[in-house]
């Protein structure tokens, strides 16, 4: 039976080895390399995606849990050219160094703003767990910030 | 062993099955060949007038893809938000030994030297273009070149109305100019700068907030074949047989490859012994990978193991039996006769990993005598002369496309990852794409030295330092920190050294040497200061200000004027409020450190969490770096050093057991988050009226380690003279 799902809402189905984790599925058989491999053990955050609107690290989510599942990945946060105001706000912070772990930062701070609209210090440290290898964390903090303010005034 | 003779194995396997890759969307190369629409190397224009600005060194997250395209901007007279930025290919030479060498573009990224290196012949080479497309409208148009001006990416005539795009120029201008410029082309005095010196965000933003595969690890190319390699676990360990049944057995799978340790004399490692599985798809190839039954034998290292060799090194920073003398002046045992003050101490810090966030990968596609190579590498001399000599082919016949890397540290600098790629892909009729997992990049790192230290300190009735005995013990043989100031300075020194030999590969780790060596040698001098009934920050300004200038052997490295270390502490220290009250279990360290290029001070305020933890709530910093390129980049550099200072100080520790590193994922090796981070961090760069630049990337991590240590002495009165420092508070 082919498991059915949506990515950036786009129908697909998906026949092959159920174990398979959906990064793979991503960056491997949907062309999307924005989603980003960092440690394949659900640590590091790299691989972030949405699945129903819920921040989860795709390299820990088996292909057999998603039938009925939506999924967006960082290509389809942004509407057409216009950016989602997370992704605004780490470009005017210039957060992105190597930017690697960027796609799951930013897909982890849209999915923690939702919940916590006006983030403290506090929820951030506790909200935020992404690694950042180059260490941006100081402009992470502050792009959150505007991010947040951003969206309350739009 | 069922080892099938592998070459023919392969190919008629290859042959046998059809292709059913599914195949993602191919990303554009960053890298195209230099070819038509280019005006000198640095600047192209296609067919609809689209210009994109073309820098030579590769970008890891240090930025210099934007300094580089600042420099060009620059002379260029281009805005950077309207216009492309992408990465040059490799416009070097091919020598008599058949491999490659730079040209008069430096395209490798390391040692903090990059921004330097391009200075001169960046600009140049900018403002030539500049010049040609001027003379090719003034031809065109007829008019005088003096009436021309170039702005924002268009010819323009300064009185009159015409003016057009530089595309209208490139075809006639194209072709004569391929050059890159050292001499003979007067580019902009520093007062006239409007883009170097100003704050630029980093070009590929966007590209990297929207997802863009511009990573080598994002890197596709069609009809390619996935290749995971089991690596023998064990340090410079050797394959003795393997049997690839259950793994042939996996759907996709399209044959397995011996890969033979080299050097296998148990030297530096080249690449390691393992198994290679080549599958469709690189899901297929893991779990094939996993199924393998290898037998390795691992006996030359079994007695590696971390804390055998720490004892090692602790021993021979007692008894000093196999030390080398680095520098000897003066009469050290008459100093610390006369001394009024001594310290004898120990310091002692484990191996760190690397990490790059982004695993190693790298696409080869051998063809006869040819190959072309897809990865991200910080030097692109030593990714092609990989390829070259993992062929046994001329550097001429390589192809090489570069990408976006995901952090470096040096890492990146390493063969290993091409070479793999390269001898898989020799036996095989499609491009082969070998991708390491996050256990392979730790377990076959590179890692930093591990290492002890004694260090003796005597100090004079003034509370000057009077002598310097540093004895170091690491598993590499260089003296590197055993020369570091004060050894270059202090009236009577004895600096000395022990190799602790064993089966760790060491490489370059952000700021090799001076990464740990400042924090032994900072400490030490707040240590000696604290001794001398002094403040760390008195003694070593004094210290500093006597020291005058350390010459400098070669360029882009300065000389290096110590007096400004001086100038460094105490901006950072007015700015922190060094001396300020502060609550009970709150303290602040500082120290400074000249790493390569640059020097930077840093002032680390925190607070004590119980006995065994802190929390660092302000970092305070002064940099030198030269003339400030990208002071906004300059910031995000100097944050960063400070972040993975912190973290490596704090939790840095591959652990090898018997001769195996077992830690080798975030699960086991620990890397700080958001939470541990500094939630303020005050960087202040330094103008001391340089017209060059000096460099960044590196300088900003090894101060922060002692001012770190330091401050936690202040707060708690416990001296950390072991890392990492979550294991010993
Ligand atoms: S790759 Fe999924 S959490 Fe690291
Ligand atoms: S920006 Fe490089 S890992 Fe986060």
């Amino acid at each position: 039976m082919a498991i059915s799902f949506t990515i950036n809402g786009a129908r697909r189905s998906f026949n092959g080895d159920e174990e398979m984790p959906l990064l793979w599925h991503l960056r491997e058989e949907a062309g999307l390399k924005g989603t980003k491999f960092g440690c394949g053990i659900g640590q590091c955050g790299a691989c972030t995606v949405h699945l129903d609107g819920d921040a989860v690290r795709s390299c820990s989510v088996p292909m057999s849990s998603l039938d009925g599942a939506s999924i967006t990945t960082i290509e389809g946060l942004a509407e057409g050219d216009d950016l989602h105001p997370v992704q605004e706000a780490w470009i005017e912070e210039d957060v992105p160094q190597c930017g690697y772990c960027q796609a799951g930062q930013i897909m982890a701070t849209v999915a923690f703003l939702k919940d916590t609209p006006n983030p403290t210090d506090d929820d951030i440290n506790n909200g935020i767990t992404n690694l950042c290898r180059c260490g941006t964390y100081y402009r992470i903090r502050k792009a959150i910030k505007r991010a947040a303010e951003n969206m309350q005034t739009a | 062993m069922t080892n099938l003779s592998r070459r023919s194995f392969l190919k008629t396997s290859t042959a046998a099955a059809t292709l059913t890759i599914a195949l993602s969307n191919t990303p554009h190369l960053i890298a195209q060949a230099t070819q038509g629409g280019h005006v000198t190397p640095c600047l192209r224009v296609d067919e609809s007038g689209n210009i994109t600005v073309c820098v030579p060194i590769p970008d890891m997250g240090q930025g210099m893809i934007t300094t580089a395209a600042q420099m060009i901007a620059e002379e260029l007279s281009v805005n950077l938000d309207d216009v492309n930025v992408e990465l040059m290919p490799f416009i070097g030479h091919t020598n008599d030994q058949g491999r490659a060498e730079f040209g008069r573009f430096y395209q490798g990224a390391g040692g903090s030297g990059s921004t330097a290196r391009i200075w001169y012949e960046m600009r140049r080479t900018a403002a030539y273009a500049k010049t040609l497309l001027l003379e090719t409208a003034a031809r065109q148009w007829r008019v005088p070149r003096a009436s021309l001006e170039a702005r924002n990416g268009e010819i323009i005539e300064t009185y009159g109305t015409r003016k057009a795009s530089y595309a209208a120029f490139v075809s006639d201008a194209n072709g004569k100019a391929h050059e890159i410029f050292t001499n003979g082309v007067e580019t902009k005095p520093v007062s006239k700068f409007r883009v170097i010196g100003k704050d630029q965000r980093n070009v590929e933003a966007r590209k990297i907030v929207t997802g863009d595969p511009i990573f080598g690890l994002d890197a596709d190319v069609p009809d390619m074949l996935h290749a995971v390699i089991k690596r023998c676990p064990y340090l410079n360990g050797t394959m003795v047989s393997y049997d690839d049944t259950a793994a042939k057995a996996v759907p996709g799978v399209r044959g397995t490859m011996a890969i033979s340790r080299s050097s296998s004399d148990g030297a530096q490692r080249t690449i390691a012994a393992g198994v290679a599985v080549i599958a469709d798809s690189l899901w297929q190839a893991k779990k094939a990978a996993e199924l393998l039954d290898i037998q390795w034998d691992g006996s030359i290292s079994v007695d590696d193991s971390s804390t055998t060799i720490h004892s090692k090194c602790i021993a021979q920073t007692k008894d000093g039996s196999s030390v080398r003398t680095a520098v000897q002046t003066g009469d050290i045992d008459a100093a610390f006769e006369q001394a009024t003050n001594t310290i004898d101490v120990t310091y002692d810090h484990p191996t760190w990993a690397h990490t790059c966030l982004e695993p190693h990968s790298c696409i080869a596609h051998v063809d006869n005598d040819k190959v072309e190579i897809w990865v991200s590498h910080q030097f692109m001399d030593s990714a092609i002369n990989a390829a070259a000599g993992a062929l046994n082919i001329s550097a001429d016949n390589v192809k090489a496309n570069f990408y976006r890397m995901g952090t470096g540290f040096g890492r990146k600098a390493e063969g290993d990852f091409v070479i793999e790629a390269c001898i898989i892909a020799k036996e095989f009729d499609a491009p082969i794409k070998v991708t390491w997992s996050r256990e392979d990049e730790m377990e076959q790192d590179y890692p930093n030295h591990m290492g002890a230290y004694r260090v003796r300190a005597a100090t004079d009735e003034q509370g000057k330092l009077s002598a310097w005995h540093i004895r170091t013990a690491l598993d590499t043989g260089n003296s590197t920190i055993a020369r570091l100031f004060p050894s270059d300075n202090a009236p009577n020194v004895l600096a000395e050294g022990a190799r602790i030999p064993n089966n760790i590969s060491r490489g370059a780790w952000r700021g090799p040497s001076h990464n740990t060596g400042a924090w032994v040698i900072q400490s030490a001098l707040s240590e000696a200061a604290y001794s001398a009934g002094l403040d760390p920050l008195d003694f070593m300004t004094a210290l500093y200000n006597d020291a005058g200038t350390l010459k400098s052997p070669t360029w882009p490295y300065h000389d290096v004027d110590y007096r400004r270390h001086s100038i460094l502490l105490r901006k950072a220290a007015k700015e922190a409020g060094y001396g300020k009250e502060m609550p009970d279990g709150w303290g602040q360290g500082i120290a400074v450190h000249h790493t390569f290029v640059s020097a930077c001070a840093h002032v680390v305020d925190l607070e004590m969490i119980g006995d065994n933890d802190y929390r660092v709530h302000k970092v305070t910093s002064a940099i030198d770096c030269g003339l400030a390129v990208n002071p906004l980049g300059i910031r995000a550099q100097v944050e960063s050093g400070i972040m993975d200072g912190l973290c490596a100080a704090k939790y840095g520790k591959l652990v090898f057991e018997a001769g195996v590193p077992i830690t080798n994922n975030f699960d086991t090796y620990q890397k700080m988050r958001i939470d541990e981070a500094p939630p303020i961090v005050n960087i202040h760069i330094m103008d001391f009226g340089d017209t060059e630049p000096r460099g960044t990337g590196e300088v900003s991590l090894p101060p922060i380690i002692p001012a770190l240590t330091n401050a936690i002495f202040a707060a708690s009165g416990k001296r950390i003279r072991s890392l990492p420092i979550s294991e010993n508070l």
